[in-house]
């Protein structure tokens, strides 16, 4: 029974949400429940669409579904894992509750099933999110019976289990040679690469060219890069054996992948409660030393004369030189500009391998609409870099804010200083993916000036948004910045944010194709055409104007009110 | 140089702070005593300017905060309970951060944050992040912060919390100098040892309202009570003299 008590914090946490929470709480929770709808029915079209796409590919068509399949078990384990350890390492030696815990007369094994459920629980949701579309998708595809579902079900708990199981032994194990903290950085660090180099790898590989049979030498290769067997040694692999029969009846059976999965996965508790019982309570134990000091690492990197002098009164160069320091300081900060950097650099590959000359549509015309989309995709790509770094500017302030409400220094001051802090890297980000990919496509004169002059006055916008929103909605007790940009805050920046750049692009759409039209018929421009380009550009100017002028009023102003 | 009138806060239907009037001159200690949730916390948030209030009006050197604000921050120095600091920092570079949030600039600066560091025993962690110090090397690194820009009042809250008997000694000290040197200071406790030894007057405020107010013997007069130990006569005046402990079982018998 204690395990309950000891996993009830979180569900009543959830319940007073809802009891305490109010209006506001419900408006997150149906906005976020309307988001993942969204999410649910997006996911689930494309994978109905690829499914049946396939199922038109002759032959093959049915090796293609099951490749994807196995794709999505391994890259599920692989997220699951990896997940299982973050959490773990938090919910066993991080938690703020364990000291609490620690002097109640809670026995070793209640405390490691209770907070194995924690990791399993909050590991695996997000899994089951992804998962829920893409089975429903293969379901349907398949016309699969009820036993599909449920054969399903019985696949994906030990499936879960499994990856925690393993998750948690092996952070078990890691908090024996690292400290808990560190470890949390290390591995912070180390998913960054793993993603980058899973990025690239996938990209380099150019997936879209198993959809594509005339790109192949030969029909040998083609099956030979298909029919490569995944390892057996996988717990995905079993998963994806087990599910595949109940899809297209086969000699195969699911029965034996499933007991299979179900045995491991048992087998998997068995060793981590074991492991758990032998190494954690001296893993516990270091997880309580102190975190080394380090201070003046990255930021040693900057020049001296471009670090914010000593001596200097200005507070805006002050709150700029603190931001400075942070973002350098911080690991979960600077480690993201590996994966923009890595962003970027596919990005801009992608734009060079366009097979835009095998398209149906003239080569001229072709270019200056992707270039013109083009820039409507780097306002995205900003904005979702603008959320994860903008946003949560100031709620970055966290529980030292206390310092910035008694200091003489007015809110505007401190908001503004944050705006031209995040504006600089914005704009320079902004220009090379529109340069850059311009050149890459050739574009015409028009685009090539038209295209980072928008992107150049998109950011101002984009800036002062993710600043004003999260002035508006500050959440300066989250334990990490990741957790703010995935807040309600953060969706309504996000909504916003798209909202504006497709605003902009509406806006400019339209004299741009007058423009290319009038060159291509080799016509001049009428009045009215003028008229209209005019007013639709004057509309955009505003339109930019409002996306600063507006947030930032509304930052400044509920900031101010804030009392928490 | 500390004014407040009629100061009311109001959370929905709780009223935290009611009709607070006080004042406060120049050079003296006032020390604020209240039971846990009476509001002592909520009222030093409006002194300092980081709450506003439902109503009421404060006054520190004359100027009205809520429409004076800037120029009655740079000239107050705020301690509250909790040390939260920016743990990226060193400590140099809090003080020298906090020196430019303050506008203090100026050829003696360096020397003053260093003086500061030096007088709170945290010179050799200067360049330590603050992340690695323990809860009284931040409240230590806090105070010094809180009086490098000169301020003419100072707010604390709690100022001895966390302190081991070495540096409750120091703050102590540090006190009896600022009030020497003309500072205001306003300071909440629970200490009574702290309040009867430092401060010039107290106010005792209970469920938001101020229920009694003077000096030491002041209080002892009107709690009337035979215990001359400030502590029983804060229990007095607050009604928290009695708890009904006597038919609880402690220990299993």
């Amino acid at each position: 029974m204690k395990i309950l008590t000891l996993i009830s914090p979180r569900w009543w946490a959830f319940r007073n949400g809802f009891v305490f929470g109010g209006r506001r709480f419900l408006i997150k929770i149906v906005a976020l429940l309307a988001m993942a709808l969204g999410f649910w029915a997006g996911l689930y079209v494309i994978f109905y669409r690829v499914l049946r796409y396939f199922q038109g590919v002759e032959e093959f068509g049915d090796l293609l579904a099951y490749k994807l399949l196995t794709m999505v078990f391994l890259t599920f384990f692989g997220l699951l894992v990896f997940s299982n350890v973050i959490v773990a390492l938090s919910t066993f030696f991080l938690s703020q509750d364990l000291g609490t815990i620690h002097a109640t007369p809670v026995s070793m094994g209640e405390l490691f099933a209770a907070r194995f459920l924690d990791t399993l629980l909050e590991s695996s949701w997000m899994v089951l999110l992804f998962g829920i579309p893409i089975f429903t998708a293969y379901g349907l595809v398949y016309r699969a019976s009820g036993l599909y579902y449920l054969g399903l079900a019985s696949v994906m708990i030990p499936f879960l289990i499994l990856a925690a199981a393993i998750g948690v032994t092996f952070t078990m194990v890691l908090v024996q040679v690292f400290p808990a903290r560190r470890t949390r950085d290390i591995l912070f660090l180390l998913s960054i690469l793993l993603i980058i180099l899973l990025f690239f790898l996938f990209r380099f590989a150019r997936p879209e060219r198993l959809v594509d049979p005339d790109a192949f030498a030969s029909v040998v290769n083609y099956f030979r890069a298909l029919s490569t067997p995944a390892s057996l040694y996988l717990p995905s692999s079993w998963a994806a054996e087990a599910v595949w029969p109940l899809l297209k009846p086969s000699s195969a059976s699911s029965a034996f992948y499933q007991g299979f999965l179900w045995m491991t996965a048992m087998a998997g508790v068995v060793a981590s409660t074991f492991v758990a019982f032998w190494v954690y309570p001296e893993g516990w134990t270091k997880s309580q030393e102190t975190r080394s000091p380090m201070a003046g690492t990255l930021v040693n990197l900057i020049p001296e004369h471009h670090r914010p002098r000593r001596g200097q009164s200005s507070q805006i160069l002050a709150l700029m030189g603190k931001d400075l320091k942070f973002f350098f300081r911080d690991n979960t900060q600077w480690s993201q500009l590996l994966l923009i950097f890595a962003l970027i650099v596919l990005y801009l590959y992608n734009y060079s391998v366009l097979p835009l000359e095998r398209a149906q549509m003239p080569t001229f015309y072709l270019q200056n609409l992707i270039a013109f989309l083009n820039v409507g995709l780097a306002g995205f790509v900003l904005a979702s870099i603008g959320v994860r770094f903008v946003f949560t500017a100031v709620s970055s302030e966290g529980f030292a804010f206390w310092i910035m409400q008694s200091a003489p220094l007015t809110i505007r001051r401190l908001l503004w200083s944050k705006f031209l802090f995040y504006l600089t890297p914005l704009l320079v980000l902004g220009l090379i993916l529109t340069v850059a990919s311009n050149e890459l496509l050739q574009v015409a004169p028009l685009m090539r000036w038209l295209a980072p002059l928008t992107i150049f006055s998109m950011v101002f916008g984009i800036t002062a948004l993710g600043i004003g929103l999260g002035a508006a909605f500050p959440n300066f007790r989250a334990e990490n910045l990741t957790q703010v940009a995935t807040g309600f805050g953060g969706l309504l920046y996000m909504i916003l944010a798209m909202g504006f750049i497709t605003l902009v692009i509406v806006l400019e759409a339209g004299p741009v194709y007058t423009v290319f039209m009038a060159q291509v018929r080799n016509h001049s421009l009428s009045l009215f055409q003028w008229l209209y380009i005019g007013g639709s550009l004057l509309l955009a100017v505003l339109v930019h104007g409002a996306a600063v002028w507006l947030p930032m009023r509304y930052g400044i102003r509920k900031l101010a009110a804030y009392e928490g | 140089m500390i004014r407040l009138e009629n100061l009311t806060k109001r959370y929905q239907q709780v009223t935290a702070v009611d009709e607070v009037s006080l004042e406060v001159a120049s050079g003296e200690i006032y020390g604020f005593l209240g039971p846990n949730g009476a509001g002592k916390t909520t009222t030093i948030k409006m002194l300092a300017g980081v709450m506003r209030p439902t109503s009421g009006r404060i006054f520190i050197n004359g100027l009205d905060l809520q429409t004076n604000p800037i120029e009655v921050k740079s000239r107050v120095g705020f301690i509250p309970d909790r040390p939260f600091l920016y743990e990226k920092l060193t400590g140099l570079e809090f003080m020298t951060f906090m020196a430019n949030l303050y506008g203090l600039n100026g050829q003696g600066r360096e020397k003053r944050i260093g003086q500061f560091l030096e007088l709170f025993e945290l010179a050799e962690w200067g360049r330590e992040l603050v992340g690695s110090y323990s809860h009284g090397m931040k409240q230590r690194l806090i105070m010094s912060a809180a009086l490098l820009h000169e301020p003419r009042v100072f707010i604390v809250d709690e100022p001895l919390v966390g302190l081991d008997p070495k540096g409750a000694r120091l703050i102590k000290r540090i006190f009896n100098r600022l009030r020497d040197s003309g500072l205001t200071v306003f300071m909440s406790t629970h200490t009574m040892g702290i309040a009867e030894e430092l401060c010039d007057r107290i106010g005792i405020i209970q469920k938001g309202k101020l229920v009694a107010e003077g000096t030491v013997t002041e209080l002892k007069e009107l709690a009337g009570q035979e215990d001359p130990r400030l502590e029983s006569v804060f229990l007095h005046l607050t009604g928290d003299e009695a708890f009904g402990t006597e038919e609880i079982n402690f220990i299993g018998q």
